[in-house]
């Protein structure tokens, strides 16, 4: 059936069958074609991929057709009925068909799902060369060296139609994937272009095919349903292959002359576009990228070749060595491809579809397209960061392969195949994420890997001299340092260290002390995931996970079968990994297991608690949500974190076979106890974790002899008497029973055996509990009961049982055995058991984490402390019981200090040297060597300290820098101030708090640096800031609160100090803006008050004996500025003093007061209106007090008398407080700081106050 | 440069990063040249005075020793004995005035450290200006900022940046120079520390050097060494809490420290102010 005769083309050799087996060579572009699987078989002649899995049907030469997943790299199933070469073979796009043709003239449709072929179409007269299926209709097109092409429907399984024309073999047809076309190639040298419409309307059902049956037989050659549209003709010789453009009216088509052709249709014409040259031998297949925009051809010149599509240039070749190509397939969704040559076929891609990407925190970097984009984990949002430069389509691969980020600097190192390794450098302008609109000329250099080794270096590897060149930002060299090993790839390794990879070992070499810190020998690693932590790093190979720590010590290895793409580690040393179909884990043992399947491969750039974050092929980032359970469970056994087994147990749904399998293969038998409800495997696991108490519980429920008898074992195995009794009672296992009875010196029980023997006619057991209990007599009764008379009578006479002897003996007669001689005869006794009866001792044993019930419920009682407002204040009230009244005038003479002098020097402090500033800094030329004999040691410059005090009028800078007398001048001058005592420590802990302490050269005294305030990023260095101060105006607000809680709390002393306190530090408080100064203001009058008055209420409370004077000063408290709810607790308190002493006009005046306050405590609005009632009765002052509440006044700071207004008075600089004449010149007694009267030009705390 | 492993690497670095019991632990080098061997003596005994075992440095070099470890003997016996200082200044510049050994660099370099506790700066630069080793370039480093010149400084630190910009010191004296210019660089002063706590076990040198940055950029963190307890006090202080257990230990610990001279001349400053001011 063989065909013997040679096609009239030039220059073609076919069907050779000598079998080449070439490996694939590296074309002159020096790229490595990225094959993802390939087969060793018979010459490939036909080759298709299925739309949906994994699939790839190759019909070979041999006459088989070979189903391969190319992923898994599996042969799923091959088909062989055909007889002779199988041309044409193609899958069905939703049905599990396909469909092939051969040169047994034969089309053949088959079932992949129940193997077998469905039928058979028989119509051609010669080989077969293609087959295809219509994407809609129930079609199929062949092409055969009879010259037709024909159409069938597989539904009625008939021929519908058959195209005449060409007038050599027709070498392919197919149809057009959307209209209604069919385009065929053929050795007459013409491409031809068919018009099915009229097809599809006469078949618009399978009935009318069976009809048009005969008509179709008589109008065989002569069928008017598809007619030729175009004839193409250009090629020289026989056309070998043609295809339709996916989307585009465009043909692309390979012929004998070595050419590919590019032709362009419209509805009335067809043109030749171009034409593509290179091939040095017949063209066997061309086809479209189903994506891209490019064609690929292949040749019986050994090559396939990539063309651009809109340029027409050769953009690669892929060479074999000594296999011709056949046929290409392109796979209709994805980015892979497929070729047929002599010797098997190759499965490959033309560009990786791996993003590069680089994790820094919570930042992900990645290049997609042109540009540099940037993903935050915790937000999850993404944006552009950089447009980069775009490959170009001059040449395929040229896409980022990896990128390194260094996060300090910003910067970016994108490594490419462009120009045969070459990275490019970005800074990534701070303000840039987000816009993306960027794009910045970037550092560019030759190299393979490059990677950041510090914040502001990254290494290139430069492989032809085995060294890596260490750069900085500026692209510039810094060093070079020589590798220990042939490396030809780096990676990261942690600060200044390198991962050097050689095809079968990886090394971490030192940069700096030259150093190998670590060497494992490991497959070709081809991807490196270094823990967050820096401690372990998973290298990833294609098939192999190699773990180990960051001095490569191994931890474990991993193989699997199926590539291993991508990984991340979790926060609690899981490594998490995706292979193709797989999302799976490794624990640091080395265990491992599948998490969950995947869709299509994934990228994995972080894993965050239950959450993936990975890119897909293209290039979107994602998330997946895992369910981590099963490794964390695992994890926690493994670290012996018994309270998150227990707690995981009960909260999750952990169970299955494969868990119970597991933990006892691991050693926890107890753990797999808590999931198994199966009484066997439950009693199994009891057995194996020697928990005796489960075991019985079991061995009751499933009852059944072999289980009793598996306890009794392990029950006497740990030595439980009762439970081993309990199982040999329950199998009425008397043997054992009498022996455990016997060992256990139970001479009871075992007496009753005997008893049960007897009853149960067991003559045997009867014996031998007789002999374990040392019984003779009843030994001799069951001998001489089972008729054994002779030996009844031996051991009665040899135990000396005279008379039972003698009456046995009569009965024997002259059958009496004669005794054994020279033997001592003695009677054997049951030995006494050490310890009798009961269980032995046991450890207490793994009771607790898995028995005792874990139930760790916090049980955190929030305590409450509840602020026992006033407390002591209405306390202290109705304590106030005493009648002496007394005039309060004691007014203290105070010494009329000389008010300050010192005017005339004002400036004293100023007297500043002119500022020295830096000469300008200029680079030396010289280099170090250069040493000038003489030397002029440079003078001293100025201490930022000295810099700050000329800048500065503010006394707390004077302070801080340690200026103490201009500190002090300033505030004398500003605010009055003449005692500095209270401010002593103040002064000493904004010096103090100035400067920080650098220890730098061993040895040498430590440097000294000045803190500065105001410091941000861009503050420009040399020029000095003013000094960080210790106080800050915050602060103050701290203890204002805190003043006010304690004056609410009634602790006055505590009050006072506090308001005191703030009063002192003022003076050296620095804030920024007006604003802030008068807040500054505000809180000294604020503080002022409040001192004031707790001053006063402190003297009312001492003073027991003059109830007029407590009045008083009660009455003048009330008047100071407070607030609302300390202004009740005055009023409230004036008025139940002025009511015990009877002055009820003025108590009433407080009540009313007391009431316009609207005071939310009941009590207190209560008493208030009890004193009204009270006062309207009596509506009179007992006692005359020197307060009229009529008469606005304030009250004197020493003196505590009303300065009504219009009366004169005095005041402090400082806190303003007022005080009677006669004070003028004394100490402020409320501040205790300035001079009454004095002279002050007022609060200087803000540089804005200067400018 | 790429070749022979630079076998006194990870001691120097340990030394200067100070990790000096790190640096003694781990000085039984093998295969030392007798220069490296010196060296090695050297960098261990500092290790052993910067650790305040200054009698065990004293008793174990002998006057036969090289001059190198002289002149480390001589910084033992400086520190040792407040007291007689005289007559070890004395001695280090009858050494100095030596024309065959005065030029050495460990010499010139202890002369430097001396003349700088000293505070006579002009006299430590005359031996330390001229360089030759990093260590020099680094002390003259340190001087220049005492002094107030970072301009100087910065020309230092350019020279030990031609020669090795990555080399330890290099880096330790750039953070240094950050730190006392102040403004943008410290953040650079920080990244400085920060690298090396990365790539080196932490130490309480590098600890203090990223406290100090924070500090100065008023970000807060705690750590302990008298340098670090001196600027815990400092810390308290900026963050309103009490500072007095920080400042009693440090004066109870180390009563010659800055800070504490500082404070108490602070002190007697604030008195005589206010005798002035009165």
């Amino acid at each position: 059936m063989m065909k013997h005769y040679t096609r009239p083309s030039v220059g073609r050799c076919i069907r050779s069958e000598v079998r080449f087996c070439g490996g694939l060579t590296v074309g002159e572009e020096r790229k490595k074609m990225l094959t993802k699987f390939e087969t060793k078989s018979n010459r490939v002649k036909g080759l298709s991929f299925h739309s949906k899995r994994p699939w790839i049907l190759a019909s070979l030469h041999s006459g088989v057709i070979q189903l391969w997943d190319y992923r898994m790299g599996t042969l799923i199933d091959r088909f062989d009925e055909h007889d002779g070469p199988v041309r044409g073979v193609h899958f069905h796009m939703s049905q599990p068909l396909f469909v092939s043709g051969g040169d047994d003239y034969k089309i053949k449709v088959w079932n992949y799902k129940l193997h077998r072929c469905l039928f058979t179409l028989l119509g051609h007269l010669d080989y077969i060369r293609t087959v295809q299926f219509h994407h809609e209709h129930p079609w199929i097109v062949s092409a055969s060296d009879d010259q037709t092409i024909r159409i069938w429907n597989w539904q009625s399984r008939t021929c519908i139609s058959v195209l005449t024309g060409h007038n050599h073999y027709v070498m392919c047809a197919s149809f057009h994937p959307k209209e209604d076309l069919v385009v065929s190639a053929s050795l007459d040298q013409t491409v031809r272009v068919w018009d099915i419409s009229s097809l599809k309307k006469k078949t618009a059902s399978p009935v009318d095919d069976i009809l048009r049956l005969s008509q179709m037989n008589s109008d065989l050659f002569g069928g008017v349903d598809a007619i030729v549209k175009y004839v193409l003709e250009g090629h020289d010789r026989g056309v070998n292959w043609a295809a339709f453009h996916p989307t585009l009216p465009l043909i692309v088509s390979g012929a004998d002359d070595r050419q590919v052709k590019l032709w362009r249709m419209n509805d009335t014409k067809a043109w030749e576009v171009d034409t593509l040259r290179g091939h040095m031998n017949n063209v066997s297949c061309v086809m479209f990228h189903s994506k891209q925009d490019i064609i690929i051809s292949n040749s019986e010149d050994k090559s396939i070749r990539i063309w651009d599509g809109t340029k027409r240039t050769g953009l690669q070749t892929f060479r074999r060595e000594h296999d011709r190509f056949w046929i290409l397939a392109v796979h209709p969704e994805m980015n892979v491809l497929a070729a047929g040559h002599d010797s098997g076929m190759i499965v490959f891609k033309l560009e990786r579809e791996r993003p590069a990407f680089a994790v820094s925190g919570d930042s992900l970097f990645y290049a997609k397209d042109r540009f540099l984009k940037y993903y935050d984990f915790s937000t999850q949002r993404e944006s552009q960061a950089l447009t980069i430069r775009r490959p170009g389509s001059t040449t395929l691969n040229q896409s980022p392969r990896t990128l390194s980020y260094s996060p300090t600097e910003n910067a970016v190192l994108i490594c490419s195949d462009v120009d045969g390794g070459s990275y490019e450098l970005y800074v990534i302008p701070k303000d840039s994420i987000g816009r993306g609109d960027s794009s910045q000329e970037a550092k560019k250099g030759l190299g393979s890997s490059a990677i950041f080794v510090a914040r502001n270096r990254f290494a290139v590897l430069d492989k032809g001299n085995n060294q890596v060149l260490i750069k900085n930002l500026k692209n510039e060299v810094v060093k070079k340092s020589g590798l220990p090993v042939p490396t030809d790839a780096i990676f990261y390794a942690g600060t200044g260290n390198l991962l050097c990879r050689s095809e079968d070992r990886v090394v971490i070499f030192d940069l700096q002390q030259r150093l190998v810190l670590g060497d494992l020998q490991t497959p070709f690693v081809r991807y490196v995931v270094w823990s967050n932590d820096m401690e372990s790093v998973a290298l990833l190979s294609k098939h192999t996970i190699v773990i180990a720590n960051k001095k490569l010590v191994l931890q474990c290895t991993l193989h699997e079968t199926i590539r291993v793409k991508s990984g991340a580690w979790d926060d609690n040393g899981v490594f998490i990994y995706t292979t193709l179909n797989h999302i799976k884990y490794c624990l640091p043992n080395g265990d491992s297991g599948i998490i969950r399947t995947l869709d299509v491969p994934i990228y994995m750039t972080k894993v965050s608690g239950n959450t993936i974050f990975c890119l897909d092929r293209d290039g979107k980032t994602k998330t997946i949500v895992i369910d981590a359970t099963e490794y964390i469970f695992k994890l926690s056994l493994l670290w012996k974190r018994y309270d998150h087994v227990m707690s995981m147990i009960r909260n999750s749904q952990l169970c299955g076979e494969a868990m119970i399998a597991y933990l006892q293969q691991k050693g926890f038998p107890e753990v797999a106890l808590h999931f198994v409800k199966d009484e066997k495997t439950r009693f199994k696991l009891a057995l194996e974790s020697g928990n005796i108490q489960i075991a019985v519980a079991s061995a009751k429920e499933i009852d059944d002899k072999d289980h009793w008898y598996r306890l009794g074992v392990e029950a006497l195995r740990q030595g439980n008497a009762g439970i081993v009794e309990y199982a040999y009672q329950r199998t009425k296992n008397f043997e054992r029973l009498s022996f455990l009875y016997l060992i256990n010196g139970n001479l009871e029980k075992l007496s009753k055996m005997l008893k049960i023997a007897e009853v149960k006619n067991d003559v045997m057991g009867q014996f031998h509990n007789a002999l374990y209990l040392g019984d003779i007599q009843e030994r001799v009764k069951i001998l001489e009961n089972a008729g054994h008379l002779p030996l009844a009578y031996i051991t009665a006479s040899v135990h000396g049982l005279k008379d039972v002897a003698e009456r046995l003996a009569s009965e024997l007669g002259d059958d009496v055995p004669p005794l054994p001689e020279g033997k001592e005869p003695s009677l054997l006794m049951p030995p006494a058991p050490v310890t009798c009866g009961g269980d032995w001792p046991l450890l207490r044993v793994m009771k607790g984490i898995f028995d005792g019930g874990l139930d760790s419920i916090g049980r955190g009682a929030v305590d409450e402390e509840e602020e026992d407002a006033g407390g002591d204040w209405g306390e202290d009230l109705d304590v106030v019981d005493v009648d002496g009244l007394q005039n309060g005038d004691v007014t203290e003479i105070l010494e009329y200090g000389e008010v300050a002098e010192e005017n005339e020097e004002e400036e004293g402090g100023w007297d500043l040297e002119d500022l020295e500033l830096p000469p300008e800094v200029d680079t030396p030329k010289a280099s170090g060597g250069a040493r000038s004999s003489i030397f002029v040691a440079p003078t001293p410059g100025m201490p930022v300290s000295q810099i700050w005090i000329q800048k500065s009028s503010l006394a707390a800078e004077h302070a801080a820098a340690g200026n103490f007398d201009t500190a002090m001048r300033l505030l004398s001058r500003q605010l009055g101030i003449r005692n500095f005592a209270p401010l002593k420590s103040m002064f000493l802990d904004l010096h103090t708090g100035s400067h920080s302490y650098l220890r730098a050269f061993s040895s040498a005294p430590v440097v000294s640096l000045a803190i500065e305030r105001g410091w941000n990023e861009s503050a420009s260095p040399n020029v000095r800031c003013p000094p960080a101060l210790v106080f800050n105006f915050s602060q103050l607000d701290e203890k204002l609160k805190a003043g006010y809680k304690a004056t609410t709390a009634g602790k006055l002393t505590e009050a006072l100090r506090l308001f005191l306190g703030i009063l002192h530090t003022i003076p050296l408080i620095v804030v920024e803006s007006r604003r802030e100064v008068d807040e500054v203001k505000e809180l000294i009058i604020i503080s002022k008050e409040y001192v004031l008055g707790l001053q006063m209420e402190i003297k009312r409370r001492e003073i027991k004996d003059d109830m007029v004077r407590q009045q008083e000063l009660a009455a003048y408290f009330t008047h100071c500025n407070l607030q609302t709810p300390h202004l009740r607790l005055a009023l409230q308190t004036a008025m139940i003093v002025c009511s015990r002493a009877k002055n009820w006009a003025t108590a009433s005046n407080f009540a009313r007061r007391l009431l316009e306050t609207n005071p939310t405590n009941e009590n207190q609005a209560k008493m208030a209106r009890q004193v009204l009632q009270a006062a309207e009765r009596n509506m009179t002052d007992a006692a005359q007090l020197n307060y009229d509440f009529r008469n606005p006044f304030v009250t004197c700071g020493a003196t505590y008398v009303p300065i009504y207004s219009g009366q004169k008075g005095v005041s402090c600089p400082y806190c303003t407080a007022r005080f009677v004449p006669s004070q003028e010149g004394q100490l402020c007694t409320v501040c205790d700081l300035a001079v009454v009267g004095a002279d002050a030009s007022g609060l200087l705390c803000s540089p804005s106050q200067i400018r | 440069m790429a070749g022979n492993p630079d076998h006194l690497f990870s001691l120097r670095n340990n030394f200067y990063l100070g990790s000096y019991q790190v640096a003694i632990n781990n000085s039984d080098i093998p295969h030392l040249s007798a220069d490296d061997a010196v060296e090695r003596d050297c960098l261990v005994y500092r290790s052993y005075i910067a650790l305040g075992s200054y009698q065990l440095v004293i008793s174990e070099i002998d006057s036969s020793a090289a001059t190198p470890l002289q002149a480390v003997k001589l910084l033992a016996l400086y520190l040792s004995n407040p007291q007689d200082k005289e007559s070890t200044v004395s001695s280090l510049k009858e050494l100095l005035a030596d024309p065959a050994i005065g030029n050495n660099a460990i010499l010139r370099l202890i002369a430097g450290t001396v003349f700088m506790h000293e505070e006579d700066y002009n006299e430590a630069l005359k031996h330390t200006n001229a360089g030759g080793t990093m260590e020099l370039h680094a002390l003259n480093v340190q001087i220049f900022i005492k002094i107030h010149r970072s301009d100087y400084a910065e020309r230092q630190l350019r020279v030990m940046q031609q020669i090795d910009e990555d080399h330890t010191l290099t880096q330790l004296a750039n953070a240094w120079l950050n730190l006392a210019v102040g403004g943008s660089k410290i953040q650079e002063a920080y990244l400085i520390f920060q690298d090396f706590s990365e790539k080196y076990p932490m130490t309480g040198l590098i600890l203090n050097g990223k406290a100090v940055c924070w500090f100065v950029c008023k970000w807060i963190q705690d750590a302990k060494d008298p340098e670090t307890l001196a600027n815990l006090v400092v810390c308290s202080l900026h963050l309103g809490k009490s500072s007095s257990r920080y400042l009693s230990q440090l004066k109870l610990t180390h009563p010659e420290h800055i800070l504490v001279k500082r404070a108490s001349s602070a002190e007697d400053s604030f008195e005589r102010a206010l005798q002035s001011v009165a």
